[in-house]
């Protein structure tokens, strides 16, 4: 693909047009996806589909810091189990939510590449790894 | 006579630049299950039913994709494919409503009929269920994805009249769903026509007319093991 294809809408680089939407918007917002698919004359469908495919595009608002656990096997044999239901006690959301005060959303996620290091999250683009429920407290006390 | 020969199960067969190992397989009287495989569209491959055994390949091969090539040596019902194919029914099983005693489909429903015919008992274990609220506002269409096998024969088939295709595949994972619109419930005053397309190709009951019981049946009385 040239550059210039790669430039030009089509439904086969429609994820780099949804990056930059969730980049400048922070997520992806029903109209926008409605008038996408419009544009590329795709159903929405399609379109939402691929979004919802991706840990890293939103279809929510998302709150001020997004919490990205990962859930994928690695991190679930190092007990990840564990730290989803910490964080979930103490920012008194569960997962695929946001905290009524906008300060956290909660997302899983599938592999973040941070096996050795599992369990494994993401808050923002920061790592946190070797996660135990004991460390979660101070992690989260860093994101106001 | 074809002109690539093939051996399968022990024969010697033949079939004709281009066609897969299920087409083949099928014309020579040999019955590959499938699931998600429709004889008029493009394979997709997302069910692994149709895998079988080919002489020199690391892994099983999915028969309704894969063309056949000179001098393939393949075996398609080998103890090793048939458990596989066990264990996928299994799996599908294991994830499935356990509703079918009062489902509108059980008696032509094709995850049942695999089960029956591959001797697939009683699931060992549960996965994680997939349950999702029932969408009976149509008039036309109820969709229950809690039943759905994700073979996506009616993402792939789905045309309305208008032209416009109403399913697609979205999330991931075990969050696997068939979506309608922005995964809403098909509503009550939506483009879906009834031309019963996507209704007749659903292998299981995910997908039906709003019919009411003691009305038309589709089917036969009882399914009997085929
Ligand atoms: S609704 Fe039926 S046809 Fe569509 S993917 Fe699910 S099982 Fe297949
Ligand atoms: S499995 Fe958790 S980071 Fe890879
Ligand atoms: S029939 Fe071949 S993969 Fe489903």
């Amino acid at each position: 693909m040239s550059k210039k294809d790669a430039t030009k809408k089509t439904f086969d680089n429609i994820l780099l047009t949804l990056e930059e939407t969730q980049e400048k918007v922070g997520y992806l917002p029903a109209e926008f996806m409605v008038e996408l698919a419009d544009s590329l004359d795709v159903p929405v469908s399609d379109v939402y589909g691929v979004a919802s495919f991706y840990s890293f595009l939103a279809t929510r608002p998302p709150g001020r810091n997004v919490i990205r656990i990962c859930k994928s096997l690695p991190c679930h044999l190092k007990d990840g189990q564990t730290i989803i239901d910490t964080i979930e006690k103490e920012i008194g959301v569960k997962p695929g939510r946001t905290t009524p005060d906008g300060r956290f959303s909660f997302e899983l996620t599938n592999c973040i590449g941070l096996c050795d290091g599992a369990p494994a999250m993401l808050i923002n683009h920061n790592v946190h790894v070797d996660l135990t429920p004991g460390k979660i407290a101070s992690i989260l006390d860093k994101y106001k | 006579m074809g002109d690539i020969t093939l051996t399968m199960n022990g024969a010697a067969i033949s079939g004709r630049e281009g066609m897969t190992i299920l087409e083949v397989a099928r014309e020579n009287g040999i019955d590959i299950p499938t699931l998600c495989y429709l004889k008029e569209l493009t394979p997709i491959g997302a069910c692994r039913l149709c895998v079988v055994e080919v002489e020199g390949s690391r892994m099983l091969v999915g028969s309704c994709h894969t063309p056949i090539a000179p001098g393939m040596v393949i075996q398609t019902h080998s103890p090793k494919v048939l458990e596989v194919r066990r264990v996928l029914i299994e799996l599908m099983m294991a994830s499935h409503p356990d509703s079918c005693i009062v489902c509108e489909a059980a008696n032509c429903c094709e995850l049942r009929m695999r089960a029956t015919d591959l001797e697939v008992g009683l699931p060992r274990f549960r996965t994680r269920l997939r349950y999702f609220p029932l969408e009976d506002e149509n008039s036309n269409i109820i969709r229950d994805m809690s039943k759905c096998i994700l073979c996506r024969r009616c993402v792939t088939a789905c045309y309305n009249t208008e032209g416009k295709k109403m399913f697609s595949l979205a999330y991931r994972g075990f969050e696997s769903k068939v979506i309608y619109d922005l995964d809403k419930p098909v509503g009550s005053d939506e483009t879906c026509r009834d031309c019963d397309t996507c209704i007749s190709l659903c292998p299981t009951g995910a997908l039906r007319q709003p019919i009411k019981f003691g009305q038309r049946k589709k089917g036969p009385v009882l399914y009997v093991k085929g």
